[in-house]
């Protein structure tokens, strides 16, 4: 491997560096542009390596299990190229924190609605994670924000879909088809956002119902429940957060504070209809949860003995459970995903058609793929 | 082309013969869409079912004949006009319409008309958010195919932003569903590609769509401004303000006399702009925004602000923003409607240059925008009798769409490419980007059964600059 390792770090134009946290690799190295990724997995899939893209690490529990070659980390890609307040569009690098957005951003009260309580985690990861803030209750999931990708294809090339307006339906949506993609069709090294203005009034309410929350507010940002009670994300005018806040009825606080993820080894996120959640939040006793009623997710920690058991359930209702983190030997008993989709076949010519080498994250996705 | 009598005996046999048409009238009357251009539709079926539809492709696939789905034929680019020997599916009898109120969800087939779906779950509470003009027309299908959006997509997203989940036909003949009615499910966002990419990778045969709630309070105002740019601050500075209002249209003077011809709304025919601006929520916050946006609007030297005192009154104002194209007949017999997307803060310049292309070609140009998301409608009124009229229409077409791309826009941001934007996609795409989406389409549909000559140009794939692929290669 040194040969190969001398000229990988040739190829990027700089030695290889350390990252906490990553499995062991032959080589980690972090390119500064989308072209030095090019070469190097030009290279990669003429040599046969296997690549794992790495960004802060915060995903990287999802899926199967990578035992890389290569890791390219996104650490140099991490500036914020072009903010465009009137547009609400932002463009940045893969490997740009989400607290370094936010703190940008928010000098005119502006929010991409990503993840409230992950500020370490990149927002490459966040997209290739596919991974939504609490609050998609009212502004959806994170991929029907992000207006462009530009990736670098298994085989090397450079690939740009989307473009930097807010609406647009010229070509597929290559957008779409990256977020939560988890590095297995390209490695992200730029996205092009779509940003909200952040309301006038925020405040909390606490209550007891869901239900009702649900019904006497119109479109709150969230309606939480963890095991310490549950709790309405109110957003807007000041006299329409008061006058919805006294519909609720509990007590009121200033502000949104969003809750931790759950404390424990082995992470799971349940994923059903937005009417199972009450099943699930009954079905769990002694857990660290939190639930989000509207959207149909439970975050838990389980025990990883109780996962065939929720996912049985839940994969019954059309849902899934997934795992966010655990320890390495669970992923040997327990499948990450669950069943496999429907359109299993059809993903593995997807994927073939943007890493017809099979060099990226091979394994990760549903079905070993 | 017609079929041979065996064919059509087959289609027969698999939807019955009345759901069959291949007599000469028939197939002209379905060789167009609402746009400009005609096709050559060899035998037209109506199927009712999936598994109709997974059998109609699978004898076309046995028989080397194209599949082109077709919803009401509201489309504009060509996407549902046949260019070669083609079946041409069309769903609107697939109009099966199941609601789960309780997920706020509901499984439609690809034939339910648009205002159909939010009619049936009005006494729910609850509507489908895309809003195309068509929409009285219009089906979900073809809402799915072309990705639309409507006035209320700004604050709402378009069709994609609506659908869960998708069952369809690959060009396999196989049944699949890609969604789910549970968030995120695992696996690749097939359903994402599928919405958008106008019957190019398979026929959708059954849509989970989401349903929002309705509004308590709605607010809806017209304001009118002696200029442009008044307007367009307006619109930039409304949306920096923190409120995004749930619709912000822009009608010019041409159009706004045309329409109120037509529709007898009271519009302030001299003004050089109007914008109709919806504000949506809670009762107690709806007026507050709709103040906000009214001083706002008087900073920008608006002259009229008009807030609809009531359901009629708010209808009358959504019928004229609506009805822009019926009220072009009395201008011209025939129109040529543009869709392209510029960043919302260029609206002024490109709107201008846009005056000048119609200016120095002797054109009727009036201006419908969805403002707030910079999706711009300019529509020429001609006669098509007149060749010289045609050729100018065409050659500012053109124009428009490089006056776009220049402010950084796209070629389509609601009517999708079909045949008509499809020899521009290298305007805005690389050659290794439209690989890449053509490598997307050849995983989906190798033979390119589905709705071919869609969407890409040909020769997308026309270079390949990869190594030969290994034996043993994973693929």
């Amino acid at each position: 491997m040194t040969g190969l390792r001398s000229t990988l770090g040739k190829l990027v134009g700089g030695s290889a560096i350390e990252i906490d946290g990553a499995p062991a690799a032959d080589l980690s190295v972090a390119p500064e542009s989308a072209e030095q990724i090019a070469t190097l997995l030009d290279f990669a899939s003429e040599h046969g390596l296997t690549v794992l893209p790495w960004g802060s690490g915060r995903h990287q529990g999802f899926g199967g299990r990578i035992d890389p070659d290569v890791i390219v980390s996104t650490s140099r890609l991490a500036g914020i190229t072009e903010w465009i307040p009137d547009d609400l569009t932002v463009v940045l690098g893969s490997g740009a924190t989400l607290g370094l957005l936010h703190d940008q951003i928010w000098t005119r009260r502006q929010s991409a609605i990503l993840p409230e309580t992950s500020p370490e985690a990149t927002i490459g990861g966040v997209i290739a994670a596919g991974v939504s803030g609490w609050k998609r209750l009212r502004y959806g999931p994170t991929r029907d924000r992000l207006l462009q990708v530009k990736f670098v294809t298994g085989d090397g090339r450079v690939v740009t879909g989307g473009a930097r307006v807010v609406k647009n339906v010229t070509g597929y949506d290559l957008p779409r088809l990256l977020t939560g993609s988890f590095g297995s069709l390209g490695i992200i090294t730029s996205v092009c956002l779509k940003l909200w203005p952040v309301p006038e009034a925020l405040a909390t309410v606490a209550t007891d119902d869901p239900d009702r929350a649900l019904a006497v507010t119109h479109r709150p940002q969230a309606v939480l429940e963890t095991p310490d009670g549950v709790s309405v994300y109110l957003a807007g005018t000041a006299a329409e957060v008061e006058a919805q806040a006294a519909a609720v009825g509990g007590e009121v606080t200033a502000g949104h504070s969003w809750p931790d993820q759950p404390a424990g080894e082995c992470v799971v996120c349940i994923r059903v209809t937005p009417v199972d959640v009450a099943l699930v939040v009954t079905s769990l006793t002694a857990h660290s949860f939190v639930a989000a009623h509207g959207v149909g997710e439970v975050v838990v920690a389980v025990d990883p003995s109780e996962i065939e058991g929720l996912r049985e359930r839940a994969e019954a209702g059309g849902g899934a459970v997934v795992v966010e983190r655990a320890p390495q030997a669970v992923y040997e008993e327990i499948d990450p995903w669950g069943t496999p989709p429907a359109t299993i076949d059809l993903q593995r010519r997807i994927k073939a058609a943007f890493d017809p080498l099979n060099v990226l994250v091979a394994g990760r996705l549903p079905g070993n793929l | 082309m017609g079929l041979s009598n065996a064919l059509v005996s087959e289609l027969a046999s698999i939807v019955g013969a009345e759901a069959v048409k291949s007599g000469d009238l028939d197939r002209h009357l379905y060789s167009k869409d609402a746009g400009v251009i005609r096709g050559e539709v060899s035998v037209v079926v109506l199927p009712r079912t999936a598994r109709q539809v997974a059998s109609i492709v699978r004898t076309a696939v046995a028989h080397g004949l194209a599949v082109v789905p077709r919803g009401a034929g509201t489309g504009l680019t060509g996407g549902a006009v046949p260019e070669g020997p083609a079946i041409l599916l069309v769903t609107t009898r697939m109009d099966q319409v199941d609601v789960d109120a309780a997920n706020r969800t509901a499984w439609v087939g690809p034939g339910v008309i648009n205002l159909d779906l939010s009619n049936q779950t009005a006494s729910l509470g609850i509507h489908f958010a895309p809003d195309p003009s068509s929409q009285a027309a219009c089906t979900i299908g073809g809402n799915v195919a072309n990705n639309s959006g409507g006035p209320h997509c700004l604050a709402e997203g378009s069709t994609v932003n609506h659908v869960l989940a998708v069952e369809f036909v690959t060009a396999g003949g196989e049944i699949v569903v890609a969604g789910s009615g549970a968030p995120d499910p695992p696996g690749l966002d097939v359903r994402g590609v599928m919405v958008g990419s106008e019957g190019t990778l398979g026929i959708i045969t059954r849509i989970l769509v989401k349903l929002i709630p309705n509004p308590p309070a709605i607010r809806t105002l017209l304001i009118a401004f002696p200029e442009v740019r008044g307007a367009a601050a307006t619109v930039t500075d409304v949306i920096a303000s923190g409120v995004v209002p749930a619709a912000l249209e822009m009608m010019d003077q041409p159009l706004i006399r045309a329409v109120e011809n037509f529709v007898h709304a009271d519009l302030p025919v001299d003004a050089a702009v109007v914008l109709l601006a919806e504000v949506v929520g809670h009762e107690a916050g709806v007026d507050v925004e709709a103040e906000l946006i009214e001083r706002i609007a008087t900073d920008h030297g608006a002259f009229q602000l008009r807030r609809a005192a009531d359901a009629d009154e708010r209808e009358l104002l959504w019928k004229a923003r609506k009805s822009s194209f019926g009220a072009i007949a009395q201008i011209a017999p025939d129109y040529y409607l543009h869709d392209t997307v510029i960043p919302r803060t260029k609206l002024v310049e490109v709107l201008e240059q846009i005056y000048q292309i119609a200016e120095r070609r002797n054109l009727v140009v009036l201006n419908t925008i969805h403002a707030g998301d910079g999706n711009l409608h300019p529509l020429f009124a001609f006669d098509a009798s007149d060749p010289e009229a045609v050729t100018q229409v065409n050659q500012a077409a053109d124009e428009i769409v490089e006056i776009s791309i220049a402010a950084g826009g796209v070629l389509s941001g609601e009517h999708g490419i079909g045949q008509e934007k499809r020899d521009l996609m290298h305007l805005v795409f690389s050659p290794v980007d439209l690989d890449a989406q053509a490598r997307l389409r050849d995983a989906f549909d190798p033979e390119a059964t589905m709705n071919p000559k869609k969407i890409l140009p040909a020769g997308a794939r026309c270079f390949d600059f990869g190594r030969p692929i290994p034996e043993g290669a994973w693929l």
